[in-house]
């Protein structure tokens, strides 16, 4: 049980930092009016929602049709698409289009972060810059995300002017728009001198190809739009079958991440391209020339096969549920794997293939259920809890879980 | 149990699994002595209906030592496992550590099984034949569901129709939430052709309340905390509610968003306080807090494990204004019984 105690000392040890429980309660705080607010706003979400689940439903059933459709629609709009089976995979075929000694810029991926991309990309001799704030103050602390969409939600503003001011040798108030405007600064040029923007996505049309990146920040306008080379990083379990559907899957996501609507939603289905000067097309023109997406799946399409645990696969990543469970507000990612809390212990099991650490995921959920009534695709986690116990109690293989 | 099971499952949980396969209860006590709350109720033991009292309430004052061993344990450098692991093996050698523990913090008495007790008086005030199996009553193993233990359970359920069947039993008044959801919703999907009927104390209450007159003896601000099964698993959220208001002298004053079925949980779900028995007493502390700041006198909840929680809770807080109750027994004081 090593795996266990050390992970239940982080937790523990996380339990115990009051600054910590003061970042999380504000932000639960927050979030929590935020996203009823958006919901009376746009009260159709929750039909909408309702909708989604079931594109989320059978689309997970048809994931290995899908992607050969959305590599088909790639290729067809002149990008490059790739399967990736395994992890271990998707990192060669990125290691294949970037090689070394480059400058990367880096849109936040949780996908990315499950196969450990900008570690493995700097072993190879690369730069990465991670350009979404919260990411960027996560790399430059050596530490992990501990949210989905907000990765630094437990480090609070004093701990970000101390680290801004030792990157830039000056004295920081821990003002938060100073702070701000201090990232945006040691980030900007580098867009620009970047070889490559790298990112993931959060939905994807497979009709047309089509990829939707939502965000307010701006960092992956620039990431996807700045750079001559742009690589998206994917799991098939994104992949919708229709640009209409996706469009749907993006405006829950948004709306139960507590936005009414973000700043930005891009939609990028292939390479830059001019037809300006005698009808020729030219790619390449103010975007990327080049246009690259790696479809992963690493477990996916095994854990489709599941019956219960295949609704891990239906998660948008709004993040909402983390902020209704009891237990991740005063551990906030501690109480996870790569992915957090009751939903971050099937990941374990099916994607990373950790049964120990999935194990003490699993026994830290309490099966309260809370999670359940926030989901917008009402993912069963109780259930699916209930059942990995079962299956790690019964010494079965994770996956195929036979 | 493998022992790859073993391996994999916090050994907290792994006693509780055998409490319940070697001694049907969830601590381990030996047959009937959890029955001793109801020696002077003389009910009768055989009926077609019948009152489940389940482990919770009648084993708390056994539980709450446990917890509070562990709990200094878990706070130390030893840590919680190695205690809940040595109960274990210390179990087989026919050693009870816990047991001897128990006996020296238990304060006497089981003043845990009260709402027990007073359910019981609400029922008969109401006009309600029961019966209570006493030392017959079976455990339902929900636990070994939760736990993982799938094939236990199943096992355990096959074992607790049959007794109840051989009893003549028909009908079921649940009062733990999660016994009354395993009675209800989980053991039918392991026995073919059950037909038991399950209801919970509080829709048989609200059921027979009709127009009678409820009175609290004094005025008094009161807060309700839902229980997880009751609320969410059970979907039992307005009953307890309707039965509150319609008690003269209660004000219900509530929490804008943390109730119903967005209410916290204490930290005491599914065997957690016997993984984590440290992070389960500041979930306890956290979720006492939002109730304490509604201003309510007393917490209402309907739970065996929420009010060992939430009492813990107000304990931490060292809050001696504010009390626990449970429902069942604000209704005998409200019904005068």
């Amino acid at each position: 049980m090593s795996i266990f105690t050390d992970y239940k000392k982080e937790i523990m040890d996380a339990a115990h930092s009051e600054r910590m429980r003061i970042a999380l309660s504000r932000a639960i705080k927050s979030y929590r009016s935020n996203t009823n607010n958006a919901l009376k706003k746009f009260p159709h979400t929750i039909k909408m929602a309702e909708e989604v689940k079931e594109i989320k439903e059978k689309a997970i059933g048809e994931m290995e049709k899908l992607v050969q459709q959305a590599c088909e629609a790639i290729e067809e709009n002149k990008g490059k698409a790739y399967i990736a089976k395994t992890a271990e995979d998707a990192l060669n075929i990125i290691t294949g289009l970037v090689g070394t000694g480059k400058l990367i810029v880096k849109g936040k991926s949780m996908t990315g972060e499950e196969i450990g991309l900008r570690e493995h990309l700097e072993e190879h001799g690369n730069q990465v810059y991670e350009t979404d704030l919260g990411e960027f103050i996560i790399q430059k602390l050596n530490s992990r995300p501990m949210h989905i969409t907000a990765p630094a939600i437990h480090v609070p503003k004093e701990d970000v002017a101390q680290l801004f001011s030792k990157i830039t040798g000056q004295d920081l108030p821990p003002d938060i728009t100073l702070l701000v405007a201090t990232a945006r600064k040691l980030l900007r040029e580098k867009y620009f001198q970047a070889d490559i923007g790298m990112s993931g996505a959060n939905v994807v049309a497979a009709d047309t190809g089509t990829l939707f990146f939502i965000e307010n920040e701006g960092n992956i306008r620039l990431s996807t739009g700045a750079p001559p080379v742009h690589i998206v990083l994917v799991g098939m379990e994104k992949l919708v079958p229709t640009l209409g559907e996706a469009y749907k899957v993006a405006e829950v996501t948004w709306r139960y991440a507590n936005y009414t609507v973000p700043s930005y939603v891009s939609l990028i289905s292939g390479p830059s391209k001019t037809g300006d000067i005698e009808k020729v097309i030219t790619y390449g023109a103010h975007g990327p020339r080049e246009f690259h997406v790696i479809f992963m799946d690493a477990g996916r399409t095994e854990l489709a096969q599941h019956p219960i645990l295949r609704q891990a696969l239906y998660c948008l990543r709004c993040g909402g549920c983390l902020y209704e469970c009891p237990i991740f507000a005063v551990t906030a990612g501690y109480f996870g794997d790569k992915y957090f809390a009751g939903v971050g212990a099937v990941w374990a099991a099916a994607i990373s293939r950790n049964t120990e650490k999935a194990a003490a995921v699993a026994y830290t959920c309490l099966t309260c259920g809370r999670c359940k009534i926030r989901c917008p695709v009402q993912i069963d986690t109780p259930e699916m809890i209930v059942e990995l116990r079962r299956l790690l109690a019964e010494g079965a293989s994770l996956p195929p879980f036979q | 149990m493998t022992k790859k099971a073993k391996d994999l499952i916090p050994p907290g949980l792994v006693y509780i699994a055998d409490n319940i396969i070697s001694k049907h209860n969830i601590l381990g006590e030996s047959k009937g002595s959890g029955a001793k709350w109801a020696k002077d109720l003389n009910l009768p033991k055989w009926a077609e209906t019948i009152f489940f009292a389940g482990c919770g309430y009648q084993y708390t004052s056994g539980l709450e030592s446990l917890s509070s061993l562990t709990r200094r344990m878990d706070k130390s450098v030893l840590g919680a496992e190695l205690p809940m692991g040595i109960a274990g093996f210390q179990k087989k050698l026919g050693i009870d550590l816990a047991g001897m523990y128990r006996k020296v913090v238990t304060k006497g008495g089981d003043s845990g099984a009260q709402p027990l007790r007073d359910a019981v008086r609400v029922l008969d005030g109401l006009g309600i034949k029961f019966g209570y199996l006493a030392d017959e009553e079976p455990c339902c193993g929900g636990l070994l569901h939760y736990i993982g233990l799938q094939q236990e359970f199943a096992r355990n359920a096959q074992e607790v129709y049959g007794k109840l069947k051989s009893l003549g039993v028909k009908r079921i008044i649940g009062i733990v939430p999660s016994c009354t959801y395993t009675l209800r919703n989980l053991i039918p999907k392991c026995v073919e052709g059950y037909d038991l009927e399950v209801k919970h104390f509080s829709e048989v209450v609200l059921e027979n309340i009709g127009s009678r007159e409820l009175r609290f003896p004094q005025e008094v601000k009161v807060t309700y905390h839902d229980s997880c099964q009751l609320a969410r698993y059970l979907g039992l959220i307005e009953e307890p509610r309707r039965i509150l208001r319609a008690i003269k002298g209660i004000e219900l004053v509530e929490a804008d968003w943390t109730k119903g079925e967005w209410a916290t949980c204490c930290g005491g779900g599914g065997g957690f306080e016997a993984v984590f028995p440290e992070l389960s007493q500041i979930l306890a502390v956290n979720r006492t807090e939002e109730l304490v700041e509604t201003g309510a006198e007393i917490i209402v909840t309907h739970c065996p494990g929420c009010i060992m929680q939430l009492k813990d809770g107000l304990k931490e807080l060292k809050n001696a204004n504010v009390e626990v109750l449970d429902l069942a027994q604000i209704m005998a004081m409200a019904m005068e019984v």
